[in-house]
Order: C-alpha cells, then structure tokens, then sequence
C-alpha cells in the first residue's frame, strides 16, 4: 500500500470518528432543550416540510380515494345512521340552550369572568407521528400568523396537545399522547383533579388522581385550566381501562384521522411559554380533618 | 499523439460523486415518503423503515456509493422529521454501516433467507439502540407495540424493497453499458 492511500484511509478513519461523536453528542444536546438548537430545528422543519408535502400528496390522494370507495359502498346504511344522528344532535342542541342559559346566570350570579381572548385559527396536519419515540405533528401555519409556543391545539372532538416549536410558516404540535405531555385535567363527572400522562401509544395515563375518586369506565376527562396555558373545560378522552392503580383514558381525538386542527392563537399573557412542563401546574387537594375538599374549578380554571 | 481530453473525460466517468449524489437524493425521498406514510392511519406511529432497506442493500453490496456521510445525513433528516431524539437514528444507522462493512464478505455469500435474518437483527438493533437512548434520557419505557409492529412490516417489506432496487441497479448497469 502506498504512502498517499494509508494517508488517505487515516484521513477517513478520523472523520469517521468525529461523525459518530458529533451524531452522539447530538443525541445529548437536543435534550438540553438549548433556544438556538431548537430555533435550528424548527428552522430546517420549515425547510424540509414543503417537501414532505409534495412526497405526500400522492400517499394522499390514494387514501382518500380508499375512503372515497368505502364510503360509496356503505352510503345506504351511513345515510340512516346519520339521520338518526341528526335527530339526536337537535335534541341535544335543545339542551345545549338551556344549559348555556342556565350557566350565563349562574355566571353572572358569582361575578365569573371566562377568558374568550383566544380565536382559532385552522391549520393542516403535513406529518403525523412515524414512530414510536415521539409523537408530534408539522403543522402548516407558524410565527407569520402570530402562533406561539403553548398554543392549545384543538379539533372538535376535543384536544390534540399545544404548539411547542414555531417557525415561520410551521409549527410543530406535541400529541396529548407523547410521552412529553402532561396535561392538568378533571373528572367530569365529580370535579376530581388528576394529570394525564403520554405513554407513547394510543392510551393516556391518569395519575395523581385521589384515592376517594371513584372513576369508572367511560368518565369523561377534561382540562382544568390550571396554569392558564391550555383554557378549561376542552374533552381529553375518556376512561377505557381500570385495574387498581393503573387508570387509561382514551384519547376523544383519533389521532390516525388529524387532517385539519384549529390552532388557539392567544390568551398567553403573562404566561411564561418558554417553560410548558404543565405537571407542575397539578397541586393535590387540600385535606380537612381527614378527608379531601373538593375545591371545583371555575369558568376561568381558578380554583375557587 | 492522442488528445488528453479523452483521459479526463474517463477520470471524470469514473468519479463516484455523482452517483453518490444520486444515492443520497434517493435515501432521503424515501425517508420523506416515510413520513408520508405514517399519515395513512395503519402506519400511525409506526412507519416502515424503507430507508435502512435502502443502506443495509448499497452498504453490502455498493458501500463505495453510500459513504457513512449519506448515512449520518439519511439519519439526522428522518430524527429532524420525525422529532426523535436528534442523532438517535443517525448514529444507530452508521454503526449498522460499520457492521455491515465488517463482514461484506462473508454476507454477499450467503442464501436471500439468511440475508433477511441478518436484516432482522439488524433491524432489530437499530431499534433498540434508540430505544435505549431514549430510556435513558428519559427513564422510562415507551409503549413497545408500535415498535414490534414497525419491525414486522419492515421485515415484511425487506424482499419486495430488495428486489426493487437490485432491479433499479441491474437496469442502471444496462444503460451504461448502451450508452
């Protein structure tokens, strides 16, 4: 072997090397959570993501044409289901007056102010979650409009999870469901505080829920409001599984259907949004000889 | 005397550069078309890994067209993307590089069945790295489901992606030879 290839082979061995350590100690510094490391991400996400839209539109396009068919095929039935349905939602609109009639009074009774600053704004899911690490989505809508870190992500069914990266016309949403998420909720049957947790999968967990609360299968769980950043009162999901300790809720949003999300564009003054750990935002209830009071969370998500 | 041009223009046909170019183009669509994937709801949280196909075949079988580079820039676009932890893939996917270099030799000499077992493990180790990592950075264990799931369909995948782009190269070798 010559001078010149051994040299060469050398050269090689050492960028080699520097690539292995720079990738492994990528692997450490992306969790240190740096602004200017996150700001470069988000920055190349911008970058990449109109591309990742152009390599969809295909993958797209035959799924909707799956769904087209399946839907051709069932439209009989999905007819009569959904008349059925719509006579259901009338009566339920009739309750829904009467209930909003009944709380404006009973607002205007306690001098509750509700915090209405927040205006949604729909944005397109570009990517959904490809692994098992992390479960976050690109979606199409970013600083331009005014999008901040925390904003609430919500679809009608109820929550995703809160903007937690924003470049200029992308943000990235982090899922209810990633592990990384930690949403203060309620019991909406009983008021009962807890914490919902990501498991990386298709179920939540519920902790820090007091021993006295009873949940059954298929309590509905909502967001306190604690904190301010995520405002009260929006579904979470509900409980689908109890085994002693281990309590498991159901997202109300699937997830492997997220086309549209409307983005919560506002309501965070005075809210510090660099630091979105909202775990810290549960306090277990206070006791009172021996037993919990159960405090209740107003309209604005105070306790009272 | 012969005209020099000639000699630069084969020096010049000889360079790997474009085809790593090329290579490089082509592992990042697919790890794009990945992403895509994970919106068809089948594939939520748990795509296949179509792009460690594509360097478990050219690290065997062509590693002078896929460079470590190709490799580490292939992972640290699918971590961006997928918002893994940044350099998870990346380095996972390079130390699979080396392994697979190690023993070329011996692997271009096997059966297709046992190509596809060495993929499995391999497959199975560039996923449990991460999954290492990723619990002790975060110490914890994330659900395992949607790995064992994203395996198996990789694993399903193997042969079809295998013959695809060893067809794509055997056709490549044709139009050179034409042209």
């Amino acid at each position: 072997m010559r001078g010149s290839d051994k040299g060469k082979i050398r050269h090689r061995r050492i960028a080699h090397g520097i690539l292995i350590l720079v990738s492994f100690s990528l692997m450490f510094v992306g969790k240190a959570d740096i602004a200017a490391f996150n700001k470069m991400r988000m920055g190349s996400n911008d970058f990449l993501a109109p591309v990742i839209d152009v390599v969809s539109a295909p993958i797209r396009g035959i799924q909707t044409m799956v769904e087209g068919m399946r839907t051709v095929a069932s439209l009989r039935a999905e007819n009569i289901r959904l008349q059925g349905e719509n006579e259901l939602l009338k009566r339920w609109r009739r309750r829904a007056e009467i209930l909003e009639s009944e709380n404006r009074q009973l607002r205007s009774i306690t001098g509750v102010v509700t915090s209405e600053n927040r205006t949604p704004v729909t944005a397109r899911a570009v990517t959904a979650p490809g692994g098992g690490f992390a479960h976050t989505v690109l979606v199409a809508h970013g600083r331009e409009i005014g999008i901040q870190r925390g904003n609430p992500v919500v679809t009608a069914d109820g929550l995703v999870g809160m903007v937690v990266d924003v470049g200029n016309s992308y943000s990235r949403v982090l899922l209810i469901s990633d592990f990384n998420s930690r949403i203060p909720v309620i019991l909406a049957s009983s008021s009962w505080p807890a914490l919902t947790v990501g498991k990386n999968g298709s179920l939540l967990d519920l902790q820090f829920l007091p021993n006295e609360a009873e949940p059954v299968i298929g309590d509905l769980v909502l967001t306190s409001g604690h904190g301010g950043v995520l405002p009260n009162g929006i579904p979470v999901g509900r409980i689908a599984h109890i085994d002693g300790e281990e309590i498991l809720v159901r997202p109300a949003v699937d997830f492997r259907h997220l086309g549209y999300v409307s983005i919560l564009v506002g309501g965070l003054d005075g809210i510090d949004n660099d630091n979105l750990d909202l775990g810290k935002f549960y306090t277990p209830l206070p006791e009172d000889g021996g037993s919990r009071l159960l405090e209740g969370v107003n309209a604005a998500g105070q306790r009272q | 005397m012969k005209d020099q041009r000639v000699y630069f223009e084969k020096a010049d046909f000889q360079s790997a550069l474009p085809y790593q170019l090329l290579v490089a183009i082509f592992g990042l669509l697919l790890v794009f078309l990945e992403v895509g994937l994970a919106q068809i709801p089948l594939f939520y949280g748990a795509a296949p890994y179509l792009s460690l196909i594509f360097i478990y075949y050219l690290r065997l079988h062509h590693p002078d067209v896929m460079p470590v580079f190709t490799v580490f820039v292939i992972g640290m676009v699918a971590d961006l993307l997928l918002s893994n932890i940044l350099g998870g893939r990346a380095t996972a996917m390079i130390l699979l590089a080396y392994v697979i270099e190690s023993r070329q030799v011996k692997l271009e000499q096997v059966e297709f069945v046992q190509l596809w077992v060495d993929f499995a493990v391999s497959c199975a180790a560039v996923l449990l790295f991460q999954l290492i990592f990723f619990s002790l950075i975060n110490l914890t264990l994330p659900t395992f489901g949607p790995f064992f799931f994203q395996t198996g369909v990789t694993l399903i995948l193997f042969p079809i992606g295998f013959l695809m782009i060893y067809t794509a190269h055997r056709l490549l070798q044709k139009m050179k030879l034409l042209a």
